[in-house]
């Protein structure tokens, strides 16, 4: 063998190396973008849910065992008995030790609304309307930082003020040393458990379950029904019309400027921002049209129909015209029609590839959050139903997704349900694409037959 | 392929006929994210009661929501400002009569990070700051640090209210970053030290809330007028609403919605409801 350095040889080198560089870069960029996703999404299906949680589920969705959950919740309710008690004699310590209360009665205050966090309402507390109030955390990861948040005193050390703020932990029972409260640390830090009594749980049901007090509790189905209602109204106008015109460009249309200046326009159609198609959607099918008064899934549909189009008739026009010219000529020798030979020869010909331009829109669109921000997406609502499928607006997955990272109250006590909406997305969508694949693979399987 | 397309065709005509054969009671409401957090409790609160009615909710700022309650797109616009001049005209012009129902009150607070030791500032420092003319946090007190200014974009309700009441309709300095949401300049501020942004109080969790002139932005101090960047919450219908429009807006009169309005963080009309908590 003989090592060649020539100035190709080594080109040929650096540019294959770089190729496997670059596919290297994008496997890393993939794992970095997948992997917290699906790791933190799957938290939203599995993770350690408190009694609370089976509580909400038992009170609102009637599934669980009543009375197993019954059971569990008065144990529960019992190991808080002697925490309750502890606020009780401190309270009546407070009550007759005034000094105490100037002491430290605000951060009392503080206290008591990080259990109401924790364990849901206190005894006595009149019977809160937000649900959020209603009961204590149902995540056990959730319990843990509410716990710390009660245990400690969050301060920040200044300095001399001229440099910015350290964070300080200071623990709350310094400042509560002597008093009747002290006890409730130690049972807050060994007794929590018991209090909550946290398990390892599968919430599949987070994909069909309604969300409750601005997604603080329940799942994800209203998005999830929303994108799939948009995603598949779209499909159902954008297909034939982009098929058709797929077979008018390749089959019918004259070749001539004309034809020409369409196949640019349908060109630049593609290239399009999906924010434009948002803009116009609205202006033109809730404004001009009024296909409805406000935002629903038609217009939002036909928006995202619009998006898709140029997509769909250029790669449908690739299948048809990809489709061996000896077919039309066997075709029109035996005395077929032209529409017969598109029908029969043509078009089934080219179903592989038509295919996969379907499934390709079809993850674009329901991906896609610009053009579905002004014509059919809202930040709460109720999941559709089947009588007003399409004139009502409806939340959906990626919008949603938006919403809740930056513009809830709340942003970090949700960030569970944010990744797991991001996971049922991708997932959403690689499913769609799968069974695009699949469905293509049967097809030209037949074909071949 | 073609009977397929035809059979979709119909399916999706008879899809389109029903849509439209069934309509439900549906209240469609748009405009303030400041305003969104009520809209939403009252909106949950109100179907929980009322199973018929369909109630949605967009945050899409104030001035879109004047624009959709001009152009007949949604029942309720919510605005953390009342409507201007113009849009009053443009409403008149299309036969729409908007009418203002306050639901309660709400502070503009200044928030920086908790790791910024300046605890207060002047209406006047504020100004100063937002019109560029204070650059660094030396200059207010505190570390060595160019601040970082953040705003509302100018659809929002909140930066009108700012605009007159802390800017006195100045101009804001050029460096000056306009996010979209109050959710937004939160995170924004949670995550940049040195920066500072305003925020209805609802927003205040993680971040710290300034003194302005000597005044701390609670409930309080906004119901008894001490806080200086104050401003109502509104609703504004097309006409005077009836049904479940109307029920809806009335929410705000209860004592179960001024407590939800208080559990959200701003300050209800009916100050009894404070009192008795």
């Amino acid at each position: 063998m003989r090592a060649y350095y020539s100035t190709r040889h080594v080109l040929d080198r650096a540019f294959s190396g770089l190729g496997y560089g670059s596919v290297a870069l994008m496997a890393l960029a993939l794992v970095a973008l997948l992997g917290p996703i699906i790791g933190k999404g799957l938290g939203a299906y599995w993770f350690r849910g408190t009694v609370e949680f089976r509580l909400f589920v038992l009170e609102r969705f009637h599934r669980g065992n009543a009375k197993k959950i019954g059971i569990e919740h008065r144990e529960a309710m019992r190991a808080r008995e002697p925490f309750w008690a502890v606020l009780r004699a401190f309270e009546a310590e407070m009550e007759s030790d005034s000094a105490l209360r100037r002491r430290v009665g605000k951060d009392y205050h503080r206290f008591q609304s990080h259990i109401r966090e924790l364990l849901g309402p206190i005894p006595g507390d009149s019977p809160p309307l937000l649900m959020r109030q209603q009961y204590g955390q149902t995540r056990w990861d959730r319990a843990l930082v509410k716990r710390h948040q009660a245990l400690h005193i969050e301060e920040w050390d200044y300095g001399d003020g001229t440099g910015m703020g350290v964070r300080v932990w200071k623990p709350r029972r310094l400042l509560y040393a002597g008093t009747a409260l002290e006890p409730a640390f130690d049972l807050l830090e060994n007794h929590l458990e018991a209090m909550l009594r946290p398990r390892w749980t599968w919430y599949g049901r987070f994909l069909t379950d309604e969300s409750f007090d601005a997604h603080f509790f329940g799942g994800i189905w209203a998005e999830m029904l929303g994108t799939l209602c948009l995603t598949v109204f779209a499909m159902l106008v954008a297909t034939p019309i982009g098929v058709l015109s797929a077979i008018y460009l390749s089959e019918y249309a004259p070749e001539g400027k004309l034809i020409h200046l369409l196949r640019l326009f349908i060109n630049t159609l593609a290239g399009v921002p999906s924010i434009v198609f948002g803009l116009f959607g609205m202006a033109f099918f809730i404004h001009a049209l009024n296909v409805t008064p406000s935002k629903s899934v038609l217009a939002g549909s036909f928006t995202l129909a619009l998006l898709v189009l140029p997509t769909l008739i250029r790669a449908s026009e690739e299948a048809i015209r990809a489709v061996p010219q000896a077919y039309r000529e066997a075709a029109f020798s035996l005395g077929a029609s032209r529409w017969h030979t598109v029908a029969t020869i043509l078009l089934p010909a080219a179903l592989p590839g038509i295919l996969t331009g379907t499934v390709i829109s079809l993850g674009r669109a329901a991906g896609e959050t610009a053009p579905i921000i002004f014509t059919a997406a809202v930040s709460m609502g109720e999941p559709l139903r089947w009588g007003r499928l399409l004139t009502a607006p409806t939340p959906a997955l990626p919008w949603n997704l938006y919403n809740l990272c930056t513009e809830h109250a709340a942003v970090d006590e949700i960030r569970h349900v944010q990744f797991g909406m991001a996971l049922t997305l991708v997932a959403l969508v690689l499913l769609l694409n799968m069974a695009g694949i699949f469905l293509r693979a049967r097809v030209s399987r037949q074909l071949k037959v | 392929m073609n009977w397929k397309s035809i059979g979709t065709a119909t399916v999706f005509a008879a899809a389109l006929v029903g849509g439209r054969a069934h309509a439900q009671e549906k209240i469609v409401i748009d405009g303030s994210t400041t305003v969104g957090p009520v809209a939403k409790a009252f909106a949950e609160y109100y179907m929980q009661r009322n199973p018929g009615v369909a109630i949605s909710v967009s945050e899409s700022g104030s001035g879109n929501g004047a624009k959709s309650l001009i152009n007949g797109a949604c029942h309720i616009a919510t605005m953390s400002r009342a409507m201007k001049e113009n849009e009053l005209a443009a409403a008149k012009e299309k036969g729409v009569d908007p009418i203002a129902h306050i639901v309660c009150m709400d502070g503009i607070a200044l928030i920086v990070h908790p790791s910024n030791p300046v605890k207060e500032m002047t209406v006047e420092q504020v100004r100063a700051l937002y019109k560029g003319e204070i650059t660094n946090w030396k200059e207010l007190g505190g570390p060595d640090r160019p601040v970082v200014v953040i705003s509302r974009d100018t659809n929002s309700g909140t930066y009108e209210a700012f605009e007159e009441l802390v800017m006195k309709k100045e101009k804001m300095g050029e460096k000056t970053e306009y996010v979209g949401s109050n959710g937004a300049i939160r995170q924004r501020v949670l995550t940049t030290p040195a920066a500072i942004g305003y925020v209805g109080l609802a927003f205040l969790e993680g971040v710290k809330a300034l003194r302005i002139n000597g005044v701390e932005p609670t409930a309080e101090s906004v119901n008894d007028k001490s806080y200086p960047v104050a401003r109502p919450l509104f609703m504004y219908t097309n006409g005077k609403p009836a049904g479940h429009v109307a029920a809806y807006i009335g929410l705000k009169d209860t004592d179960d919605g001024c407590r939800l309005i208080e559990d959200i963080g701003y300050v209800p009309l009916k100050v009894k409801a404070v009192e008795k908590k």
